[in-house]
């Protein structure tokens, strides 16, 4: 099977203005301008095979975005091949433009001022879509989403919600092949999250369309997608499934205890970091690699009425990594000034 | 939440070939979308009718003191430079020409233009690039600003009386010659906007080009004999070859207005100018946005 998306060394820097503080700074701005030099996506490969679903992970200013940006042709690379459903995306060919879309969590694609029924006519006419066709999918996607009766409300007076389901319907009416979300449930409530997840889930099973999500959810991604590209300063740190990243990421395990009066906590603290200690029940953090000796040792010195061994949260897993991400940030982003 | 049909689950844009056309194509396309965006304007100027109205009202009293004001002017003078043959009715018919241009311009391209450089800074010219259209014609004409038309109308009106009061009844051929001249004009005008609201991607913003428009063209408002001596043939020359403004009022002028007729080869070798000039700006401001869009940064997340 061919792939949907193919990448290769794929790479965007930017120029950015330096914008110095102050009123003369700025003044002086006007005639010597610094830049910084921003490596946002640095030579990543990737194949995603037609179907899938897809989530890129990682903290903000990791490169998902201008991934996709790069994706639907919106940005042009600095360097690097990529090719989706066999089209290179920056050359912006109208073939390639009706067979794909992007949604953007934070922006908006409808007309403000009208209802979203008018700017899904405009896209009709766009897209060249049959009228009857039109119709019944539009009508279809509304149901599905529950939004029939707001079709003729001013998109201003829409919740927050409301408008992001009518921009999915806005981006799926002609049907696209392959899907690029960015952030599509943020800033929503969870009962609007969860109803986005549920169609976003129901929609791709059925359709067998190919989608790129990238969200800072992790229930996003649980509940979605099966792969996981973990993104970080530009470049692709991890792709693969879900469970694989507590693998990867995931430096210890979590010891439960189920112990009797002869445990202390001073005791416990010598085989690892304590979390917590309620008699009978103590939680040990200890390093992947120790697990065994520290089992052992306690095996020895007995006592001990039940044991478990568990892996930490995947939440607390991704969050400590985009923490340690961001802590290390700053001079590898900084770049050169020129 | 309904789950969707299964005859839904073939999709429909595999079944043309490479995604290409399903309904109408080329032109026509073109046309349609053109009417979504005429109508949806409407649609929406109607929801802020009261804003609608003042806008209608204020450019028309605009146009209106500006009138008074050549009226006034007229009192004390016969005509616009001696023996030019831009009389007072001449003098209008020319007015409403300029008029009759720049409410085009106005109500098909101004509030685009204005809104491209702000797509730019806003990175929402992104969701414009996925449409499977041409980019160039979305950015220019997804608004049109119906309420211009007043002053279109007013316009109409005073080349009306102006042909009336100079007792002229233009041919058939002079009537389709003068609206393609005004084409050409409001090719002319279209260009050097869009070009100049391209020009955001690299400046990041610049409303103060878009009154840079505003500078030229206003040199356009005038017949060009004005522009005489030392520092009005200068002005002339450079406002008609290098930013051709001058041609764009000019030349459909002087198709209507008998005293000043195209009667010397000059004459026509300017109105040929008019032609090419604007398919020239055309290409011009077409290259112009096609390198802008490469250089397309795409702001925000």
């Amino acid at each position: 099977m061919t792939a949907a998306i193919e990448i290769k060394g794929l790479t965007k820097s930017f120029r950015v203005y330096q914008k110095p503080e102050g009123l003369l700074a700025s003044v002086a701005g006007l005639f010597r301008r610094r830049y910084r030099h921003v490596e946002a996506v640095r030579g990543i490969n990737l194949t995603v095979t037609p179907g899938e679903f897809v989530a890129f992970l990682g903290p903000n200013g990791a490169g998902k975005t201008t991934t996709l940006k790069l994706l639907s042709g919106v940005l042009t690379p600095t360097s690097g091949e990529a090719r989706v459903l066999g089209h290179v995306p920056w050359r912006r060919e109208n073939r390639y433009r009706r067979r794909f879309a992007l949604v953007m969590g934070q922006k908006n694609q409808l007309w403000w001022d009208l209802p979203a029924a008018e700017s899904f006519r405009l896209h009709q006419h766009i897209y060249s879509l049959p009228r009857t066709e039109f119709e019944r999918t539009r009508d279809d996607l509304a149901e599905m989403l529950s939004v029939t009766h707001l079709l003729q409300q001013p998109v201003r007076e829409l919740s927050l919600g409301e408008r992001m389901k009518m921009e999915l319907i806005a981006a799926l009416l002609h049907s696209p092949e392959v899907l690029f979300l960015d952030e599509p449930t943020i800033g929503l409530d969870v009962v609007a999250q969860h109803n986005i997840r549920a169609f976003l889930r129901d929609y791709q099973q059925r359709r067998g369309v190919t989608i790129v999500l990238t969200s800072h959810y992790m229930i996003d991604v649980a509940a979605l997608c099966h792969r996981v590209v973990m993104m970080g300063r530009g470049r692709i740190v991890y792709d693969g499934s879900l469970d694989g990243i507590v693998e990867r990421f995931g430096g210890h395990k979590v010891i439960s205890l189920h112990v009797n009066g002869a445990w202390s906590p001073e005791l416990l603290s010598g085989l690892g970091e304590l979390l917590s200690f309620e008699p009978p029940r103590a939680r040990l953090r200890v390093a992947r690699g120790d697990v065994p000796a520290v089992l052992q040792r306690i095996l020895a010195a007995g006592q001990v009425l039940d044991l478990s061994v568990e892996d930490p949260p995947l939440e607390e897993i991704v969050a400590a990594w985009f923490a340690a991400e961001r802590s290390d940030d700053g001079p590898s982003r900084r770049g050169e000034e020129v | 939440m309904r789950t969707m049909d299964s005859r839904q689950s073939a999709n429909p844009a595999l079944g043309a070939a490479d995604g290409g056309p399903i309904g109408p194509s080329g032109p026509l396309r073109y046309v349609r979308v053109m009417a979504v965006f005429a109508r949806n304007s409407l649609v929406r100027d109607m929801t802020f009718r009261v804003n609608f109205l003042i806008n209608v009202a204020s450019s028309i009293s605009w146009v209106l003191m500006n009138l008074g004001f050549y009226l006034l002017i007229f009192r004390f003078a016969p005509s616009i430079g001696a023996s030019t043959g831009w009389e007072q009715w001449p003098f209008f018919a020319f007015l409403a020409t300029g008029l009759l241009i720049n409410s085009t311009v106005h109500a098909l391209f101004m509030v685009n233009a204005d809104e491209l450089s702000e797509l730019i800074r806003t990175g929402n010219l992104d969701f414009v690039l996925l449409r499977p259209i041409d980019t160039q014609f979305m950015v220019s004409l997804s608004r049109i600003d119906w309420s211009a038309l007043g002053n279109f109308c007013v316009g109409l009106i005073l080349l009306a009386t102006a042909l009336v009061r100079m007792n002229y009844l233009p041919s058939f051929l002079e009537c389709a010659l003068y609206v393609f001249f005004l084409v050409c004009g409001v090719a002319i005008y279209y260009s050097l906007m869009i070009a100049l609201a391209a020009s955001s991607v690299w400046l990041g913003r610049n409303l103060s080009l878009l009154d840079f428009w505003f500078y030229i063209t206003t040199f356009a408002r005038y017949p060009m004999e004005i522009y005489q001596g030392r520092f009005g043939a200068p002005l002339r020359a450079a406002f008609t070859w290098v930013i051709p403004v001058l041609v764009v009022v000019n030349v459909p002028a002087r198709l209507l207005v008998q005293s000043v007729r195209p009667s010397s080869a000059s004459d026509w070798f300017l109105a040929a100018f008019a032609v090419a000039a604007a398919i020239a700006s055309l290409a011009a401001s077409r290259i112009i946005f096609q390198i802008a869009l490469r250089a397309y940064r795409s702001s925000g997340s």
